[in-house]
């Protein structure tokens, strides 16, 4: 049994509790689905329970840390999940095309890409969306909040 | 028949437009090119592009998914052969044999016997698209709402077939992912269900944008978090990529044999080209009559197991367009484009839709001859991108699943749906659970509660509705072999394994529902 399951085991519950909170709202026709779904989950996780204790049992415990997160580098992770928000971010405020050319540049250049290749894989994303999005789907992409 | 003949013929003059011709082309390049990116796998390369059919006509749309899909699988072959790297997991076969014939100044010669074999086994699996899928649409006539509640529990059961590591975790994360697409309107009561406030999620969890998160985006997060690696210099080849008659003769008996292998593995849930490629190769190496040049770079094994993984293609389609019961991930996104196109899958698609169907059978038969020609005329400038840096894959995909999510219905909740399946995505991978089996519910989970609900409604609540038909009984039947059958195909891909030399080299590109591949 691996520690970290226990953290999977949790997140279903919990959701399992979510989901039965507002169903329970519901008017009682509508709750029938919801509530058949809910302990189908809840079955589902507690033989999970049951089989990780027997495994606990037989193989003992271990922390499953290493395997799950051993090749995960923080330094890395941590700075590009928080550019991909602040893209996000910034796409709604500056718009799309200056926000993407931000984004780009900068994630090219946290990761040590080479400059022309820098260059080259943004220019090349940038005018992929504007032809296929913005002329072939003609979709308007956002302009943002400043420029509006 | 006539008109099945009528509507054949009819498919290919629709497929023979220049639009569909440039569709064909235009996808299938992007295929080979997703293929051979050890990053990127074909079902994170079709969700990432379906945004794109929005405006396309369905047939045109779905021939260039079906051009993807097809190119990706054939474009894995690439990587695997000049640097020993599996664009997808797809092609681990072919890299035992591939990359020796490389070391041998061979790697023109394998290329072109890859490239052939891929174009013979997509080929020879649309002959299976036409001849089974029609049946089986008349068959799905036959069906009531029973029959669809047992549908879905079919493909429902499914999940398990497609997990990984763990059955149970499998059932979990399709029971998650049933919880997930009650969310919206109760189709049978008209009650708002567990919507957060979100008016935009009146009609559900949008289904492309799960599949974007899901797939695409959890792929970056998941590129993201790993040291970037330089991949390894892609050998040059001075020898002449094709193959002779003579070699032709040789392989065709393999190339027959795991067409059937493969075309079977397509039409079985749960198992997909990973599985067949394996199968296509100790099937060659079997039946051989050179089995020692097995393990030394044999074009036999190379041709086993490319026809085997392509023949797959078609097959899989078949349960997908027929029944709506995706076997795995790539057809599971690419009923997500049927779907956003407004068609259902299921008999309409052979009867009220039968031209647009036909025309895009026609579109996968010729999307075969575009894979032959744009594999061989582009070897060697694909070999040269499948050295892509993952620096460059992680900004460049995180991009396009923003774009992609927000061109649904041009609002930024879609955005934020998609990224939170992203993050939910990633999870899923890490812990083990199944993402596949999130989108196969999602899919599956509408039909079967209208199914349920209907039958009940029809029969004043009583459950004997649902054991009312020989259907229902035989779909039943199919349910316990859907639960049961990975445990078999578990062993049997085992044995396989085992069989070819047990060792699958290097990164291959994530494949969400087959992460042990």
């Amino acid at each position: 049994m691996k520690k970290t399951d226990i953290g999977v085991v949790g997140f279903m519950y919990g959701v399992c509790v979510l989901f039965l909170v507002m169903t329970l709202r519901l008017k009682k026709a509508a709750q029938t689905y919801p509530l058949f779904i809910i302990t189908l989950l809840a079955l589902l996780t507690t033989l999970y329970v049951y089989n990780m204790v027997k495994d606990a049992k037989r193989l003992g415990v271990t922390s499953g840390l290493e395997e799950v997160f051993g090749e995960t580098l923080p330094g890395q992770f941590a700075p590009v999940m928080a550019m991909i928000v602040g893209y996000l971010l910034a796409m709604y405020y500056i718009g799309f095309y200056p926000s993407t050319l931000i984004f780009m540049v900068a994630c090219l250049w946290f990761l040590k890409v080479p400059k022309w290749q820098m260059a080259a894989s943004t220019l090349a994303v940038v005018c992929l969306v504007y032809a296929a999005f913005a002329m072939f789907l003609g979709v308007k992409l956002p302009v943002g909040l400043l420029f509006k | 028949m006539l008109e099945t003949l009528a509507l054949m013929g009819g498919g290919f003059v629709n497929a023979l437009s220049p639009t569909n011709l440039f569709a064909m082309a235009a996808g299938t390049a992007i295929g080979i090119v997703i293929g051979c990116l050890p990053g990127l796998s074909a079902a994170m390369g079709v969700a990432l592009l379906l945004p794109m059919t929005f405006s396309m006509e369905a047939s045109t749309g779905l021939i260039v998914l079906g051009a993807i899909y097809c190119g990706a699988i054939f474009g894995g072959s690439i990587s695997a052969i000049l640097i020993h790297t599996p664009g997808t997991p797809a092609s681990a076969a072919t890299a035992i044999e591939g990359y020796q014939m490389t070391l041998q100044g061979r790697a023109g010669k394998a290329l072109g016997v890859s490239c052939f074999s891929s174009f013979c086994g997509g080929l020879l699996s649309c002959i299976s698209l036409y001849f089974f899928a029609p049946l089986l649409a008349q068959l799905a006539m036959k069906f009531g709402s029973p029959e669809y509640f047992w549908l879905s529990i079919f493909g429902l059961t499914i999940i398990a077939g497609v997990s990984s590591k763990s059955m149970i975790k499998g059932l979990m994360s399709g029971a998650l992912g049933l919880l997930i697409s009650t969310i919206g309107m109760d189709p049978m009561e008209g009650v708002k269900r567990f919507m957060f406030g979100q008016s935009s999620l009146y009609e559900g969890i949008n289904v492309t944008c799960a599949l974007i998160g899901l797939f695409s985006m959890s792929q970056a997060m998941i590129l993201a978090e790993k040291k970037i690696r330089q991949r390894a210099k892609a050998a040059k080849f001075q020898d002449k990529i094709g193959v002779t008659g003579a070699e032709i003769k040789r392989l065709t008996p393999t190339i027959l044999r795991s067409w059937i292998i493969g075309n079977l593995i397509g039409i079985l849930p749960g198992a997909g080209a990973s599985i067949a490629c394996f199968m296509g190769y100790n099937s060659a190496r079997q039946f051989s009559k050179h089995k020692e040049e097995f393990g030394h770079g044999s074009m036999e094994g190379v041709a086993g197991s490319e026809a085997a993984n392509n023949a797959v293609t078609g097959g899989s389609l078949i349960p997908m367009l027929t029944l709506g019961i995706p076997g795995e991930s790539v057809t599971a996104v690419l009923m997500g484009g049927l779907i956003i196109q407004g068609l259902q899958p299921g008999p309409e698609l052979f009867t009220k839709y039968a031209p647009m169907t036909y025309t895009f059978f026609a579109g996968f038969v010729l999307v075969q001859f575009f894979m032959l020609g744009i594999g061989i005329l582009g070897c060697r400038g694909f070999a040269q991108i499948s050295r892509l840096s993952d620096a460059i894959l992680i900004p460049s995909v995180a991009v396009l699943c923003v774009v992609g999510s927000y061109a649904i219905h041009k609002n930024f909740v879609d955005v934020v749906i998609m990224m939170i399946f992203g993050v939910l995505g990633y999870f899923f991978r890490k812990f083990d659970l199944n993402p596949a089996a999130v989108v196969l519910a999602l899919i599956l989970g509408p039909l079967g509660e209208k199914g349920l609900r209907r039958s009940l409604m029809l029969s004043g609540g009583n459950p004997a509705i649902l054991f009312s038909t020989p259907i229902c009984w035989v779909l039943m039947v199919m349910c316990i072999f859907g639960i049961l059958s990975p445990v078999f195909m578990a062993r049997m891909e085992k044995k396989t394994v085992e069989n070819a030399g047990g060792d699958i080299p290097g990164e291959t590109g994530d494949d969400p529902v087959r992460t042990s591949d």
